[in-house]
């Protein structure tokens, strides 16, 4: 994945000649000093307005506090681990469904994949917290939150799906039906295999967005992050520092998962598709 | 030979892509053992014509006959008859998330149920034959375009077929690569496999084969032995063809 970086900045910028380092050089030290500036004022601005003093941060130093965020930080992974399962198989569903040849299967997919990329996922989530108990329906939170979750990334997932089946080559498909392996056992032995990994930094962004949609879990009472987060707002009367570090978890949760990804992508290892195989000349 | 039923057989086969009409009344007949050249100027229908015969294209009338059995349209006996017909493609078209090994023993496990250890051992002697078993564990990108050619001449071995089709199987390559791939090529017409080739190559058509069809748009033109069709072409499409090849 860096390499990959690399060689895309490779391509957007040529190597630098002289005029060009010195003048990198010089913004360098400068957006360096206003970025220093800027920090500095937001310190100043929340030591002004008394955000520093200790008993916004003294309740930090308590083990309970912590104990509890870091049961809404399970609460969030549960939901989140969950959500991405369940998407994650019933995108590869409605994209088969999308792409069959059978015209209401293809239509019903779409319309369902369009509903749900469509609708924000917050509506989804009133719909299963008060639609559903209009009809009679209780579901436990835990899954008032994570169905609606798992539902608006499926449609999400289903195109990215598209786009790398899409991007396998028809040879693939034509060589291992040339060997005799019927139409569905190349979907899934050939095609999707090569599908999945040219899809995966996609599919990693939207498991970054799974964990973002989990926080509105608070509409639900499900003690997630987010949730707990709250709490401990009220019992404190801080909004600022705990947002703060619920914030800092959330990025951090983020982050894991990128990395995640680069490593994923560094497993796999070599290109999977030589420049030949792609464009024959 | 004309009295047995040939491996493959065309007969009055037409097919259109919207107006433009690719295959005009097709009749050809490939008997077993028999090595036959398809040649003609780029969008001639050769390689449409060799694409049609495991149905990879569709035709619009006329009939396909595989060892006398009209060829499936669909399904299992489809997948089976494609089995029994090995293709070789002019971009190699390997597995690209498998490795050499799995390239090879993917169709024997799947398609025609044999075990593991039975479908890698014959994949070895299969890709030793081919003069790649020591890139057996590596990915179809690390290997050159000759020797990813090659394993994909041994994955189409490795079903035991009764006919190969070779769309171009060299045209991919680089120059130097290109001997490596028609020497197994040769190896195999000696052996006695039923092959139907699309190239450009003259001096491989010459050697090796016992028939050379040649098309243009859409038709078959002419067909003969290898020499009477080089040194004696009959029609005057067939002339301008071989002069231009031949760089006059």
């Amino acid at each position: 994945m860096s390499a990959h970086t690399t060689s895309m900045r490779d391509a957007l910028y040529e190597a630098p000649g002289p005029r060009t380092r010195r003048l990198t050089a010089i913004l360098t030290i400068v957006s360096l000093v206003l970025v220093c500036i800027g920090l500095a004022l937001v310190v100043r601005q929340f030591y002004v307005t008394g955000q520093l003093d200790a008993k916004y941060w003294a309740f930090f130093a308590q083990w309970s506090t912590w104990a509890y965020l870091l049961e809404g930080f399970l609460g969030t992974l549960v939901v989140a681990v969950t959500a991405a399962g369940i998407s994650l198989v019933l995108g590869v569903v409605l994209m088969l469904g999308r792409t069959s040849p059978i015209m209401p299967i293809s239509v019903v997919s779409r319309v369902i994949i369009d509903f749900f990329r469509g609708v924000p996922s917050l509506l989804l989530i009133y719909f299963f917290f008060l639609g559903l108990p209009t009809i009679g329906l209780y579901l436990p939170p835990f899954w008032m939150i994570t169905i609606p979750v798992s539902l608006a990334a499926s449609g999400v997932l289903a195109e990215v799906f598209r786009a790398g089946v899409n991007a396998v080559p028809k040879g693939q498909t034509e060589a291992a039906l040339s060997i005799g392996l019927t139409p569905g056992k190349t979907m899934f032995k050939i095609v999707l295999p090569q599908a999945l990994r040219i899809v995966i930094p996609s599919l990693i962004s939207q498991l970054v967005v799974v964990v973002k949609d989990t926080t509105v879990a608070y509409v639900v009472s499900y003690p997630d992050l987010m949730q707990n987060g709250r709490v401990l707002i009220t019992t404190h009367d801080s909004v600022v520092s705990v947002y703060l570090v619920t914030a800092i978890i959330y990025i951090l949760v983020n982050f894991a998962i990128n990395q995640l990804s680069i490593a994923m992508a560094r497993r796999s290892g070599n290109p999977i598709i030589s420049r030949t195989t792609e464009n024959p000349t | 030979m004309s009295t047995q039923t040939p491996v493959i057989e065309l007969r009055h086969v037409d097919k259109h892509y919207g107006d433009l009409h690719v295959l005009r009344d097709i009749n050809l007949s490939v008997h077993k053992g028999e090595v036959l050249v398809l040649i003609g100027p780029s969008g001639s229908g050769k390689s449409t014509l060799c694409r049609t015969i495991n149905r990879l294209e569709t035709i619009d009338s006329g009939e396909i006959l595989i060892e006398g059995e009209p060829l499936p349209q669909e399904g299992k006996a489809l997948a089976q008859m494609r089995a029994e017909i090995g293709m070789v493609f002019q971009s190699f078209n390997l597995f690209a998330h498998k490795t050499i090994l799995q390239n090879v023993t993917l169709g024997p496990i799947e398609v025609l149920g044999m075990s593991k250890a039975e479908a890698e051992a014959r994949a070895m002697e299969l890709l030793r034959r081919v003069g790649v078993d020591a890139q057996a564990a590596k990915v179809p990108a690390q290997l050159s375009g000759g020797q990813q050619q090659r394993v994909a001449i041994a994955r189409s071995l490795a079903m035991q077929p009764k006919a190969m089709l070779f769309d171009e199987p060299t045209s991919a390559l680089d120059p130097e690569m290109i001997n490596e791939v028609l020497e197994v090529m040769v190896e195999l017409a000696r052996e006695g496999m039923t092959m139907v080739v699309v190239t450009h190559e003259m001096n491989f058509a010459r050697r090796v084969s016992n028939r050379v069809v040649f098309m243009a748009d859409g038709q078959i033109v002419e067909e003969g032995t290898p020499t009477e069709f080089f040194d004696h072409p009959k029609t005057a499409r067939a002339k301008d063809f071989l002069d231009s090849i031949r760089g006059h």
